[in-house]
């Protein structure tokens, strides 16, 4: 682990900054646990099971999910290192405590013991330590078994591309999820609670955090049969982890097949822009980049999880928030609806920033061929932000019609795409410039799961920027649809807006442009991944 | 006129010194191999020549044309197959070429004429629709060939174009450079396979630490002597006594 830190000051500050936070996390999750062993047993019961499960689940499935698995411990790597299955396999399971989340989550359930302590005693007490090592065991071999198991799969590109977009709608489904579980545990009462925390209990995500209960009624029969659950459960999952990552050592081939060997019927660049585009389309540079564009956005492994959240982002954010903040008696020029539909828009149009912002690290090293044949900046800029457009905005315009249709409030749909017109311009002049002056590598492997650790994640944070000076950059727009936004003006806001984004995309990319023509050996580099 | 010149091209790289100050002429018409062993500063050095990689110090000139100063006029001239630098990889063959024609703002139809014709010799015209990302390593080579070679132009340099590559694709690179030579165009390639310089190659140039060597036509460098040997001697290398690894 230290070796990641060599030199390099910034992830080490990174990294103790990412220690401390967690640890405060940790402890004040712990202290609100340890708290739970003050109210009723039923309470703390149902407290204790739920969360315990939680923190299981999440283990197993954060680094699948979210999280990214550490190559460094890829079992490939050690495929030609003498070692036996049962060291390998050991030390991989040490490895996987050793970490910031480990030691967090080892702090935060450590108030799980502390409440058994403070309501039973000693004796529970030391139970309640003994099931959180073992669930915690379970939690991290199932989060081993699982990735290694993935990692088999994952070999062939297609696979793999495949899964990047499924793992990206489940990670933006999380919210909606997130929604659903709030509004039942609003109508829910404790009792059906209570009914899912005993079935828990007897699942081995949930039987750890029982067992002091058990212990301090005195059913140590109980007791011992949730222990048995737990332990069979480790045994099957070592079982299969071993498995699985002897498997996982031995290479897979890479899968990859040609593709019918169809011939090619009009001409190469009848294949990069078709036939009846060519009335429309003056095939050049210009054309040729945002042809490329709408297949990659596609076909790239790293593009495309980006590119499904992000529409499913700006799908979801401006119904949920619209549908929040209207209520369906109120005037469709309210104040109040008006502010929340504004403000939906302008999020959901700067989402399409997002994608761009560091646009020519998806290229990675094959940007050099733009250099090569000395592609105008602005052409270039233009040419990405037209593509992007061509794929999210009609994704977008539908949302806004569909709320306006759903909520009864059809009068502000031009306020709505004049809102959104100016955003999505103010975002791709915003990403523009940022992709020019702070490009950075993406890594070079497509596994979807290979974490992007150290400084990518850092300069990631940089998109926050491009989101801010994008709304900055629109709010003379949003703001005075919002306050002026009432019919008859509001209809207003449709050419306004037009005209302010476009305006704006025109001058940011020529800003852009011109700074990226001067500066494009030194972005190339930037975006090239070091070996 | 010189082909390619280099005047002082030098790169620090951290404060490493990758490319310390690199004087070459390779002359019109010749077929100039830069040799070298991994780290000599090759890539860095033709990097810099053809303006992907900007220099600390130095110049260089395609042609008479300066190529950081006059980068139109140069790489109109230049075709470059870059190593280690993906190509639009998720693209077919054809849409690769196609893109990189456009991109160089040729004309549609030449570009369709000509995508034809490199497909056909190259021997991809049967890779259909696969995508170069699922090409093998020496389909990819010709791709690239194919993608420097498109435009016409009077120079080329090649990073490592015969590393990886399956013995058929690698005669068949051979044939197309000798025919390119033949009809008056310029090669600059880097390799470390000694074999294939001193078969193809015209002029040699023996790189090492970041400095040229050697230069000279082949047979001078060579001077009667095994090319290899020269290579071990200059680059200094050493050769095994049979004292050492008794033990095995």
């Amino acid at each position: 682990m230290s070796n990641g830190f060599r030199g390099q000051a910034l992830r080490t500050v990174g990294f103790v900054l990412g220690l401390v936070l967690g640890a405060c996390v940790a402890i004040t999750a712990g202290i609100a646990l340890a708290l739970t062993g003050t109210v009723p047993v039923q309470t703390g019961f149902l407290v204790a099971v739920l969360t315990g499960s939680a923190l299981t689940l999440g283990w197993a499935l954060a680094p699948v999910l979210f999280f990214g698995i550490d190559e460094t411990l890829d079992p490939a790597r050690f495929a030609l290192l003498p070692l036996s299955r049962g060291v390998l396999t050991r030390g991989m399971l040490a490895s996987a405590f050793i970490g910031v989340p480990a030691v967090c989550a080892l702090l935060a359930s450590l108030g799980l013991v502390a409440a058994a302590g403070l309501r039973f005693g000693a004796g529970p007490a030391l139970v309640a330590l003994l099931g959180i090592g073992v669930s915690l065991t379970v939690a991290v071999l199932a989060s081993r078994a699982i990735t290694s198991a993935f990692a088999r799969l994952l070999r062939s590109r297609r696979t793999r591309d495949l899964a990047a977009v499924v793992i990206a709608l489940l990670a933006s489904s999380l919210t909606p999820l997130q929604w659903a579980i709030t509004a039942a545990a609003r109508h829910g009462s404790v009792g059906q609670a209570l009914g899912v925390a005993q079935v828990a209990a007897w699942t081995p995500l949930g039987a750890g955090a029982a067992l002091p209960y058990d212990a301090a009624a005195g059913r140590w029969d109980l007791v011992a049969l949730r222990l048995g659950l737990l332990l069979g459960t480790i045994a099957l999952l070592a079982w299969w982890w071993s498995r699985t990552s002897e498997s996982a050592m031995l290479a897979a081939g890479s899968g990859s097949v040609v593709r019918g060997a169809r011939t090619v019927g009009g001409g190469a660049v009848g294949t990069l822009i078709p036939g009846w585009l060519r009335p429309f389309v003056r095939p050049g540079p210009g054309a040729a980049i945002v042809a490329r564009e709408l297949r990659f956005w596609w076909r790239d492994g790293r593009r495309r999880p980006a590119l499904v959240s992000i529409i499913a982002a700006s799908a979801i954010l401006p119904i949920m928030l619209s549908v929040t903040t209207a209520s369906p008696l109120a005037d469709a020029s309210s104040r109040a609806t008006l502010a929340g539909f504004g403000l939906a828009v302008c999020m959901s149009g700067m989402l399409t920033g997002i994608l761009l912002c560091n646009q020519f690290g998806f290229d990675g090293s094959a940007f050099a061929a733009h250099l090569l044949s000395r592609v105008p900046g602005a052409t270039d800029l233009r040419a990405r932000a037209a593509a992007i457009c061509v794929i999210v905005v009609p994704v977008q315009v539908l949302v806004v019609v569909a709320v306006c249709v759903v909520t009864g409030t059809l009068a502000n749909l031009p306020l709505g795409l004049g809102v959104l017109a100016s955003t999505v311009g103010t975002g791709l002049a915003a990403a523009a410039m940022l992709s020019v002056l702070a490009p950075y590598a993406l890594p070079r492997n497509d596994n979807p799961f290979a974490a992007n650790t150290g400084t990518g994640s850092v300069k990631g944070l940089l998109s926050l920027v491009a989101l801010v000076a994008g709304l900055v950059l629109s709010a003379p727009v949003t703001v005075t649809a919002i306050r002026y936004g009432a019919a008859p003006w509001g209809a207003l806001a449709l050419p306004a807006g037009l005209a302010y984004g476009y305006a704006a995309l025109r001058v940011g990319t020529t800003i852009a442009g011109e700074l990226l023509d001067r500066r494009s050996p030194e972005v190339l580099t930037a975006v090239t991944p070091t070996r | 006129m010189p082909a390619l010149v280099l005047r002082g091209l030098a790169k620090r790289f951290d404060g490493a010194v990758a490319v310390a100050g690199v004087d070459l002429d390779v002359p019109a018409g010749s077929f100039f191999g830069l040799l070298g062993p991994n780290g000599a500063g090759k890539t860095t050095t033709l990097s810099m020549a053809v303006g992907v990689l900007r220099p600390d110090a130095g110049a260089a000139f395609v042609l008479g044309h300066d190529v950081w100063a006059d980068p139109v006029e140069a790489k109109r001239r230049l075709g470059v197959l870059p190593d280690g630098h993906r190509m639009f990889d998720r693209l077919t063959g054809a849409e690769l070429l196609a893109y990189t024609g456009l991109l160089r703002g040729m004309e549609p139809g030449e570009v369709d004429a000509r995508a034809r014709d490199l497909l056909d010799v190259l021997g991809l015209a049967d890779a259909g629709r696969t995508l170069v990302v699922d090409y093998s390593s020496g389909m990819k080579k010709k791709i690239g060939l194919a993608c420097a070679l498109l435009h016409a132009p009077r120079l080329l340099v090649l990073d490592e174009p015969f590393e990886a590559v399956d013995p058929v694709s690698a005669a068949l690179i051979r044939d197309i450079l000798h025919r390119y030579v033949h009809s008056g165009g310029t090669v600059i390639f880097s390799s470390h396979v000694m074999e294939v310089v001193e078969k193809l190659c015209t002029h040699v140039a023996i790189m090492a630490g970041g400095a040229i060597r050697a230069v000279g036509p082949l047979e001078a460098v060579r001077a009667g002597r095994d090319l290899e040997e020269v290579f071990v001697e200059v680059v200094g290398g050493r050769v095994a006594l049979g004292r050492e690894l008794s033990w095995l």
